[in-house]
């Protein structure tokens, strides 16, 4: 197994402490992601390093963090790709998000926004397959398309969105607006709007998303649908909701 | 649990942390730039005309100034503004209603394309005074 | 827990003819286990699968389903958060607290302000997973729970909305399984010393591909999104091997190893969850002498998203949809 030592330069906070970097070389297989990288640090050399990690597949959303600079999901990038083989690789937490400790930031005002949305997780999936968020690796398979079992009328699967907060870290107004919405709550407005036929929800969805805090304090930088890495476009989907809201606005204009 | 915002930048200021965004940033970045340099210059601008006010003798001398070549670089920038400005104010209509999304990149690109031929003729055309 | 689950059911297949001779044995065992199991034909199974190896003898239908790994765990922390636990993240148990032979309580770190704390409590549940061996050593006992380690492969796209499962005994890359945008090669088996630092054996890599072209041939043409190990805790059993130890569970009480305050739950898999829970709990209010009966089969799971809500230091309040599923109320019964 080819080894590589590769040097990790990681923000260290603690409350009561001022922030820095310290500098950690670990000893990790050339194939290992990220992820792996921070848990050697961990595991050989400092027990007090505070990080976030569960699915290790891009499934949880638990370990977004900066990779020099870039908002990224550790354990789904491979160490060859973010190191040239010299320099250091600078790991810091997401931006717009309070630091609780190291590369911990606090969840809370996100799952906030979150349940407001109340997106369900589960929607109905693809008529065919494969099914991917990386249309690359589909570049060798024709698409198929599946029939359903005869007790089934749809098969589900889970929203590409994994709440990993990647958008709201590289969205410009998030940092600019505390109580913005963001990327993240006003995709997931629009998903929960999408498979809700309750109009009172559809209603108060479309309520928040007309607020004061909701679709019109996007700027467009599109920096959310860039950096995330689900391809949930939750810029196209600020969009799409700006559109039917002002589609109802007409159409109550005209009376209906 | 005690958490901690660091930021060196002040919160109306953390737009300006460009480092590692993509081309759309850019975007937001420049038109906000613009926009800040055009309301500036609104100002400015009534401000030379209330001159008119003051009759002939004042205006005159304010045209001779005019016609340096300092202040007429000043009009290549705040016409780079204004295009800049105006065409992703555009792109930003567009998209904002949710047309080519998906191409808004490209779009700025264009933009700045365009923005980059059009002042280069008129930059030639306003020094050939 | 409907939202964290896709319920698209699960397929058997046979591959070769020694699967085929298995299947009217695990036909057999389903119809033993009240698991509704039928036999659909290979045409049915390829047009439902449509990435399924064309080459398939036979095929078994049965109800399956695959969980949301994180959200799913956040559930019930956040159901118990709910009603009243209190959860602290980053904080390693370094020790335990002990009062001649019984245990007190436990010696924790806090990563988060790096200060030690000592926690005097009525009794100490060690559910330490993997590290249940490690911990219920610190109160000088064993118990027979071995860290077994497996390996899993995620590919770059989802290749079947059912659960692939060779039809035959466990063995490894006997399973795809569908989630979100990926499909899920496992797994592998072997006893490690250290849960904590797991090296990924690259032939066990290289083994899930292989396998996993047995299930669905295009594996060979996706490129691997991740390759993920984690040890299982497994309940020793003399004689037998690491890969046919059986997912059961058990409850120790440690007052029979003399030492007091102390219970270890160990074993099982996340579909046996809330039976090892309630195990555990009956244990629990014996020993503590409560006579209550455990509510975990009828109690309804709150939003995972709670689990965070309720522990930010901020306080925003977004106004949530009428109805939504965020109401701590609706989960206390």
């Amino acid at each position: 197994m080819n080894m590589l030592k590769v040097p990790l330069q990681i923000f260290r906070y603690k409350p009561g402490q001022t922030p820095g970097y310290d500098t950690f070389t670990v000893e990790i297989p050339a194939t290992a992601h990220v992820i792996d990288a921070i848990d050697a640090v961990w595991t050989s050399h400092d027990h007090s390093l505070a990080f976030r990690r569960a699915c290790h597949h891009s499934s949880c959303g638990s370990c977004a963090i900066r990779i020099n600079g870039l908002e990224k999901l550790p354990c789904v990038t491979r160490v060859t790709d973010v190191w040239d083989g010299r320099s250091q690789v600078r790991l810091d937490p997401l931006r717009n998000f309070p630091i609780v400790s190291d590369l911990v930031v606090d969840m809370a005002d996100f799952f906030r926004r979150m349940s407001a949305a109340d997106m369900a997780m589960i929607c109905e999936a693809e008529a065919f397959l494969p099914f991917t968020v990386d249309t690359f690796a589909v570049a060798d398979l024709e698409p198929k398309l599946v029939e359903l079992p005869e007790n089934f009328s749809r098969f589900t699967r889970f929203e590409k969105c994994i709440e990993c907060g990647i958008c709201m870290s590289a969205c410009p107004t998030m940092a600019a607006d505390e109580k913005f919405l963001g990327p993240a709550g006003l995709a997931a407005i629009h998903q929960a709007r999408k498979k809700t036929l309750d109009p009172v929800k559809v209603e108060h969805l479309l309520g928040l998303a007309d607020g004061e805090h909701g679709v019109w304090r996007c700027h467009s930088a599109f920096e959310c649908t860039e950096a995330c890495p689900q391809a949930v476009d939750p810029a196209g989907k600020i969009m799409a909701l700006r559109r039917e809201l002002i589609a109802r606005r007409f159409l109550k204009m005209l009376g209906k | 649990m005690s958490t901690l915002n660091y930021r060196k930048l002040s919160r109306s200021g953390r737009w300006l942390d460009v480092r590692r965004r993509r081309l759309g940033m850019w975007a937001y970045v420049l038109n906000r730039i613009t926009g800040l340099g055009l309301v500036v210059y609104l100002y400015l601008h009534l401000g030379v005309l209330s001159l008119l006010l003051r009759g002939p003798a004042a205006w005159d001398s304010f045209v001779a100034v005019a016609r340096s070549p300092y202040v007429l670089a000043l009009d290549v920038i705040l016409l780079a503004g204004i295009l800049i400005h105006g065409l992703n104010g555009l792109r930003i209509a567009l998209t904002g209603f949710g047309i080519g999304v998906g191409a808004q990149k490209a779009l700025f690109v264009v933009i700045m394309v365009i923005s980059a031929v059009a002042l280069w003729v008129a930059a030639l055309k306003i020094f050939r005074v | 827990m409907p939202d964290l689950l896709e319920l698209n059911d699960g397929l058997f297949v046979a591959i070769t003819e020694a699967d085929l001779v298995f299947k009217d044995r695990f036909l057999q065992g389903c119809a033993a286990c009240h698991v509704p199991a039928r036999e659909i034909s290979v045409e049915h199974a390829l047009a439902v699968e449509p990435f399924l190896n064309p080459k398939i003898l036979a095929a078994i239908q049965v109800p399956d389903g695959v969980f949301e790994p994180f959200r799913f765990c956040l559930a019930f922390l956040a159901t118990a958060q709910e009603n009243g636990a209190t959860i602290r993240t980053y904080s390693e148990v370094t020790d335990l607290l002990c009062a001649g032979k019984n245990v007190t309580g436990v010696r924790i770190r806090d990563q988060h302000t790096g200060k030690q704390e000592a926690l005097k409590v009525d009794l100490v549940v060690n559910a330490a997973g993997p590290w249940a061996g490690e911990i219920a050593a610190k109160a000088g006992v064993g118990v027979p729970e071995i860290p077994t380690a497996g390996v899993m492969v995620a590919l770059d796209c989802r290749l079947n909305n059912l659960v692939l499962n060779r039809l035959n005994k466990p063995s490894d890359g006997d399973i795809i399984v569908p989630q979100r945008a990926t499909s899920v090669i496992g797994t592998t088996s072997w006893a490690v010393e250290n849960p904590d630092l797991i090296t990924i054996p690259p032939e066990h890599v290289d083994r899930m591909i292989t396998q996993g072209q047995q299930l669905i041939p295009a594996v060979k043409k996706v490129p691997m999104r991740a390759k993920m190990a984690v040890a299982r805790p497994l309940i020793a059993r003399s004689g037998i091997a690491a890969r046919e130890l059986s997912r059961t569970f058990e409850c120790f009480d440690h007052e029979r190893d003399g030492t007091n305050g102390f219970v270890t739950i160990t074993g099982g898999k996340t579909t046996t969850a809330r039976a090892m829970a309630e195990k555990v709990s009956d244990m629990v209010c014996r020993k503590l002498d409560i006579s209550a009966e455990c509510r975990t089969r009828d109690t309804p799971l709150c939003s995972y998203r709670l689990f965070f809500q309720q522990r930010g230091s901020r306080n925003q309040s977004f106004v949530g949809a009428p109805g939504d599923r965020s109401s701590g109320r609706e989960c206390f019964r």
